[in-house]
């Protein structure tokens, strides 16, 4: 099968003071439609920013970036934010939903970005919070919502787009034990029955446990990439 | 993207609402502003067409005349006849202004004698204005002169005491003598020391019988410095009914000193007003650059999802405009309706209108803003949104996404 995502010779050197760190070092790897990939690792192993060069969040020091055969890591910001836009979903450690915005407006944001009209955005948004369990908490800000319920705002957030790869950067990091496991049943639910792509920086062994496919980094590198059937 | 803009300026209500009552009371006091000058230029419009009239109807090339008797319009009934056969309803004065020396019994001077016809309620305003004793000739007085106060102190009379004038006339030197009827009082020095108004007969009969040195049309229903643009073409028909004998000019053309200072009111006005726009201004940067700041990690978030650099800059533009939109429609609501009570009519407070009297204005003054002073108004108002949203615009639309969400503020 062809890979939706390819990732040949990644590197990324920050340097910061006159000083150099490389976060990835010359990393490979493909990763097919339909997968639920984990990418493992301790912390400052370079999980996240793998994802963000994925993302299309930064631009690597050296390697490339390909998306259903489209190189992108050379894009500029205006085409980037495009690709952002229309190809993946974003799911961060921390939520970051827009404390102004409802559950259904957080979860219709990028469609509103697109240019979805208002009624069809927000029939697609409230659809993706149901599908999650909290459709009936779509007027809720934020500051209303647990820890677990806004991370679900933010999965359906990323779900109501309908983006080729949904990355998730940690997202079972705040949550406790029943709610994390509780979110990740869900995000196996989408990816089973609706064929969406994951790819999840995570060291939770919860996570680990339910994924297809991870991949371990340590100092930058790809040290071990093993299939699973969970 | 209006409602997102609306709930971010609620997040520091005490913040957004200084920015927004700053506006509003500028735009308030800007509209307050305009109407009082506009009253003001109004005011002061009325006055100076009363004085000279709207229009001008002189011989041709009457300002190069060395000698007064060139200047003068021989057989004046028949232009008269046809200046009203042509603006049938205007009112029409008659002015023969006459070098002379004035004296009394001990003392003389030069003066310039004005013989006056007026419509009667032109003359009830000059009376009303300029008269500090006695009245004014009647139109068949022949006898009958009244003196600016200066010129009377330096001949030495008063009311009922008798004045010899002599002056150079179209049939030789004339001279007559007259008794002084009334005293004037002019705002202008030069005026009040040199100024004599006579009939128009009396002065007629002293140097030039049947001419005169100008007409003077006041059309009553040009009250307003937004009336003016309608006398060019009335000049113009007015000027092809008389023909090329004599000129006709608008007030503006006749005394372009006038109507440069009753012009330069607005220009006064828009640099006042522009001013305090700019001081509100750094206070609306202030706000949204802050707001801009604090929320940094979120709009790396909007841009981590796919917004391109100009919907961020928009959101930023939109924070701005929507903080100065509101101040500036509460400023509006709250100010037109106080230039509307005024346009009825308001007279200063204290000893005010006395000041005002003495500098050529009404004591009663009725505001007046212009349509197109409201949109000046408004348009400041918007431009103060735009350009204090620039600059956080620009910071918020360079961020970097991932940088931006590492972000603690």
């Amino acid at each position: 099968m062809d890979a939706l995502v390819r990732v040949r010779g990644l590197t990324k050197i920050y340097r910061l003071d006159g000083q150099q760190t490389t976060a990835l070092n010359d990393v490979s790897l493909d990763i097919a439609p339909g997968e639920f990939t984990a990418i493992a690792g301790p912390s400052g192993s370079g999980k996240s920013t793998l994802l963000h060069l994925i993302g299309g969040l930064d631009h690597p020091t050296a390697g490339e970036v390909w998306l259903e055969g489209e190189r992108i890591d050379r894009l500029d910001h205006n085409r980037l934010a495009e690709l952002r836009l229309r190809s993946f979903g974003f799911v961060f450690q921390a939520y970051n939903l827009i404390p102004v915005l409802s559950a259904v407006e957080n979860a219709a944001f990028v469609l509103e970005l697109r240019g979805v009209p208002r009624a069809e955005r927000e029939r697609r948004a409230r659809r993706a919070l149901t599908d999650l369990g909290i459709g009936d908490l779509w007027r809720r800000r934020p500051n209303q919502l647990s820890g677990g319920q806004q991370q679900r705002v933010a999965v359906a957030r990323a779900l109501a787009a309908e983006p080729k790869v949904i990355l998730a950067d940690e997202p079972t990091a705040n949550l406790d034990g029943t709610t994390g496991i509780a979110l990740i049943d869900e995000m196996k639910h989408l990816n089973r029955e609706h064929g969406v792509t994951f790819v999840v920086a995570t060291h939770d062994p919860r996570l680990l446990e339910r994924v297809n496919r991870i991949v371990y980094l340590e100092d930058g590198r790809i040290v071990r990439d093993e299939a699973r059937a969970p | 993207m209006l409602v997102l803009a609306w709930r971010n300026l609620w997040r520091h209500r005490t913040r957004s609402l200084g920015a927004a009552v700053a506006v509003g009371f500028v735009v308030w006091m800007s509209v307050l502003y305009f109407g009082l000058v506009g009253g003001t230029r109004d005011g002061l419009y009325v006055n100076l067409t009363d004085a000279v009239g709207h229009v001008q109807i002189h011989v041709r090339d009457y300002r190069d005349m060395r000698d007064f008797r060139q200047a003068l319009i021989p057989a004046a009934g028949a232009l008269r006849a046809r200046i009203q056969a042509a603006l049938p309803g205007s009112q029409v004065a008659a002015t023969l202004e006459v070098p002379a020396l004035l004296s009394g019994q001990d003392r003389a001077r030069g003066a310039m004698l004005a013989g006056l016809d007026q419509p009667p309620a032109i003359r009830e305003r000059f009376g009303e204005k300029y008269l500090t004793e006695g009245r004014l000739p009647g139109a068949a007085d022949l006898d009958g002169i009244v003196l600016g106060g200066g010129l009377a102190r330096t001949l030495q009379v008063g009311l009922g005491d008798t004045v010899y004038a002599y002056a150079p006339g179209t049939d030789g030197t004339g001279a007559s003598a007259y008794t002084v009827v009334g005293i004037l009082h002019f705002p202008e020095p030069a005026q009040d020391a040199r100024g004599a108004i006579l009939s128009l007969a009396a002065a007629q009969e002293l140097a030039a019988p049947g001419a005169l040195t100008r007409f003077e049309l006041h059309v009553p229903e040009f009250r307003r410095t937004t009336d003016d643009a309608g006398l060019v073409p009335l000049r113009d028909r007015l000027q092809e009914a008389l023909g090329q004998q004599v000129v006709v000019e608008t007030w503006r053309e006749t005394y372009p000193a006038l109507s440069d200072l009753e012009q330069a009111l607005r220009p006064i006005v828009l640099m006042f007003v522009g001013i305090f726009f700019v001081l509100t201004g750094l206070l609306v940067v202030n706000t949204i650059y802050l707001s801009v700041i604090e929320r940094t990690r979120e709009f790396g978030v909007v841009i981590a999802l796919g917004a391109r650099r100009g919907r961020v800059m928009r959101m930023v533009l939109t924070e701005s405009l929507v903080l100065c939109g509101t101040g500036a429609a509460v400023g509006l609501a709250l100010g037109l309706p106080i230039v509307a009570r005024m346009a009825r009519g308001f007279a200063y407070p204290f000893d005010w209108g006395e000041i005002a009297e003495a500098y050529g204005l009404p004591r009663v003054m009725y505001a007046s803003i212009a349509p197109v002073e409201v949109v000046i108004i408004v348009a400041f108002a918007i431009g103060i949104g735009v350009l204090a949203a620039l600059w956080p615009a620009r910071v918020a639309g360079r961020l970097a996404p991932v940088e931006a969400m590492r972000f603690v503020a």
